[in-house]
């Protein structure tokens, strides 16, 4: 079978090109995993065709000046040892800034791959009073032009035509001199673009939604009600939901208790996998609804406006706007929001984003925190409307940015001393984002999470389970089923290495199961809440009383705030690791990041636990 | 004259670049290239970043970058 066509998905930043991508791969999409590359573009199967498309950075221009422009620009020019050069170039240009686009045409113009030119955002051009000649910009480039509205997928069809057979693309004709400068190549562009788009009138839409928007008072003012908007619907909006994902796996462990025979097959399957996998499983609506918020944010051009918002604030702790981006993300996961730091220009700064990333709260730590926030703070409303849960949420959200921030500063002013590196940022016209681009988009980041779940929290939720099971206690058979739960648990693996590890935590209030799940969690925090469902599913396995509740008669206020204290600081993320690793390519970096969150992470359980008793907690 | 003198509405042509750096390539990249009609636009309070437009792009960079991006008024 010969090899699919790899046709390489080229354009300025910010052009349409994922959009584009996204609706021609539908879901089928993977993220590229090429060893030894640092950055991993997205691949997927054309649908309908043979075709590979391969989603590379955007740039500028050939003279890269951020790691993921170097990955395009050496993919395109066959430097790129593990991704091998394309076989054809799908380029997309921005319609509202055809000049930005050819500039960077015309330096693919001399690499000489068969190319066809996509230009997006068409509606776009005719709601500015404006129209494109496309048969004459065909005529200009040599190559085929495919104008299409990206969001409606209008012109897609004929994208996706031609991708299915390589000859329908064409080597474009040059539109400068191989040497020519930067001026001299925007002098040539300009000429052609005045040449087949009417001069555009101005964008009242987005002049419009600026003025509010950027307002020194409407401006905060909007972005902090998005923010809180942001942190009341991850809690909020995703209850429903949660519950009914939560009685689905009751009903599964009812099921297996009733057609599994009492033994250790059963516990295996109701304990085992089904408690564990559930526990996490119950928090994918919460990580939906972030990514979607996420997503929207930057697919209606909003992201770029609070990074002009911030960038004052964020200056002052030796950071920039664009570092918002990653940490934003970041509170969605580290994973991407790490990988994200490519955007930032100076490698300075784009350390000191990574390292504090993972002081961002993600995701993972929502499942501990809701698991302990709803069993021991109260769920009243302040003036009615105000959560208090939500308010404690808020509460640890706020403290670990707080803390993260002036991590950055004092690295700033310690180890990453240098000069302000400057920020650049562009402001896409706003944009009503695309409902499939949300769905793909969300849906992949999510995904992230659920293959985690899937893979890594099973194999641990299995390896605790068989900690605790083993070796198995000798109960006398008249003990009582409670009984003989714990008595098992006390002589199991688990219960001997908690009771082991236990000192160590005894200063900042963890027993001997709060000290297991702490130490699974260095796998992965989610791991926690499937470690106390296990530890205490067999405390209560006879009584039909929810993990919470059975977290709230055991526990103590101030050890249950240590707890929480420790979640808010420490870096307990194999995966964050290994990206940290890959990014910085060096051990010494991730080695560094969880010296210094455990530190903190400890130090701060320690303050919490003693000040709660000393309040009398 | 410097970028960051110019009034808020008020329009300019890029003259040329104090210094030629990456940040400066950059932004010719974008399309400021000497000889560019911009227009500032707005100033984010406390000496945050500046907003300029130019075609039907728009972008903002900070005052201390400004400073090394000469304009002549128009």
């Amino acid at each position: 079978m010969p090899h699919a066509t790899r046709i390489a998905f080229v354009g300025t930043p910010n052009c349409g090109k994922t959009t584009i991508f996204n609706t021609l791969t539908g879901l089928r999409q993977k993220v590229g995993n090429f060893p030894g590359v640092t950055v991993a573009p997205a691949v997927g199967r054309v649908t309908g065709t043979n075709t590979e498309a391969i989603d590379l950075p955007g740039i500028y221009s050939f003279a890269p000046k951020s790691p993921d422009e170097q990955l395009t620009v050496g993919v395109l020019s066959g430097m790129e040892q593990t991704i091998p050069r394309p076989d054809g170039i799908a380029f997309i240009i921005d319609g509202t800034n055809i000049e930005k686009g050819l500039f960077l045409f015309s330096y693919f113009a001399e690499l000489g791959l068969p190319s066809i030119v996509v230009v997006t955002m068409i509606d776009e051009i005719k709601a500015c009073g404006s129209t494109l000649d496309d048969i004459e910009l065909e005529h200009i480039l040599g190559v085929p032009v495919i104008p299409v509205v990206g969001n409606k997928g209008s012109g897609i069809e004929d994208v996706r035509l031609k991708l299915t057979d390589i000859k329908e693309f064409a080597v474009p004709n040059k539109l400068a001199e191989p040497e020519a400068d930067i001026p001299a190549r925007y002098t040539s562009v300009r000429n052609i673009a005045a040449n087949v788009v009417a001069s555009p009138v101005r964008d009242r839409r987005t002049e419009f939604l600026d003025k509010i928007f950027l307002h020194p008072i409407a401006g905060p003012t909007v972005f902090l009600a998005v923010m809180a908007l942001f942190f009341q619907s991850i809690f909020t909006w995703a209850t429903p939901l949660m519950d009914g994902i939560d009685s689905m796996f009751s009903l599964a462990q009812d099921g297996i208790n009733t057609v599994v025979p009492d033994g250790i097959a059963r516990s295996f399957l109701a304990k085992g996998i089904v408690a564990g996998v559930g526990s996490v499983l119950v928090f994918l609506p919460q990580i939906l609804i972030l990514n979607v918020f996420i997503v929207i944010l930057e697919d209606c051009g909003y992201l770029a406006r609070a990074a002009f918002l911030v960038d004052r604030a964020m200056g002052l702790f030796g950071l920039q706007g664009r570092s918002f981006i990653p940490l934003l993300g970041s509170f969605a996961c580290a994973i991407p929001g790490i990988m994200s730091a490519r955007i930032i220009p100076s490698e300075k700064d784009r350390m000191i984003t990574m390292l504090i990333a993972p002081l961002m709260t993600c995701s993972a730590r929502l499942p501990v925190y809701a698991l302990l926030i709803s069993a021991f703070i109260a769920p009243i409303y302040i003036g009615g409307f105000f959560s208090l849960q939500a308010m404690v949420l808020a509460g640890l959200y706020i403290a670990a940015t707080l803390v993260g921030l002036l991590i950055a500063l004092l690295l700033k002013k310690t180890m990453f001393r240098g000069a302000q590196t400057p920020f650049l940022i562009e402001f896409p016209p706003y944009r009503k984002p695309s409902l499939k681009n949300i769905a793909v988009s969300a849906w992949g980041r999510s995904r992230e999470f659920l293959i985690n779940a899937g893979t890594i929290i099973l194999t641990l939720s299995v390896i605790l389970w068989v900690l605790a099971e083993f070796p198995r206690a000798n109960i006398p058979a008249e003990m009582q089923p409670l009984q003989a739960a714990q008595t098992q648990l006390e002589y199991s693996f688990a219960g001997r290495i908690g009771h082991t590890l236990q000192p160590a935590f005894a200063p900042i209030g963890f027993d001997w199961k709060m000290t297991v799940g702490v130490i699974g969690s260095f796998a992965a925090r989610e791991v926690f809440v499937a470690v106390m469902g296990q530890l205490y599913a067999a405390d209560v396995s006879e009584n039909d009383v929810t993990l919470r509740e059975a977290l709230g008669a055991n526990i103590s206020l101030a050890s249950a705030l240590a707890v929480l204290a420790f979640y808010v600081f420490a870096l307990q993320c194999i995966s964050t690791i290994a990206v940290l690793r890959r990014e910085t390519n060096s051990w010494k970096w991730p080695a560094f990041a969880f010296v210094y969150t455990f530190v903190l992470a400890y130090s701060a359980s320690f303050a919490a636990y003693h000040i709660t008793l000393f309040l009398g907690g | 004259m410097n970028i960051n003198e110019l009034a808020v509405g008020k329009n300019a042509l890029i003259e040329r670049y104090r210094s030629n750096t990456v940040f400066s390539e950059r932004l010719m990249e974008l399309g400021l290239t000497p000889g560019t009609r911009i227009t500032l636009v707005r100033r984010a309070p406390f000496s945050g970043p500046i907003e300029i437009a130019y075609g039907h792009l728009r972008l903002a960079l900070r005052p201390a970058e400004g400073d090394g991006i000469y304009i002549l008024p128009v």
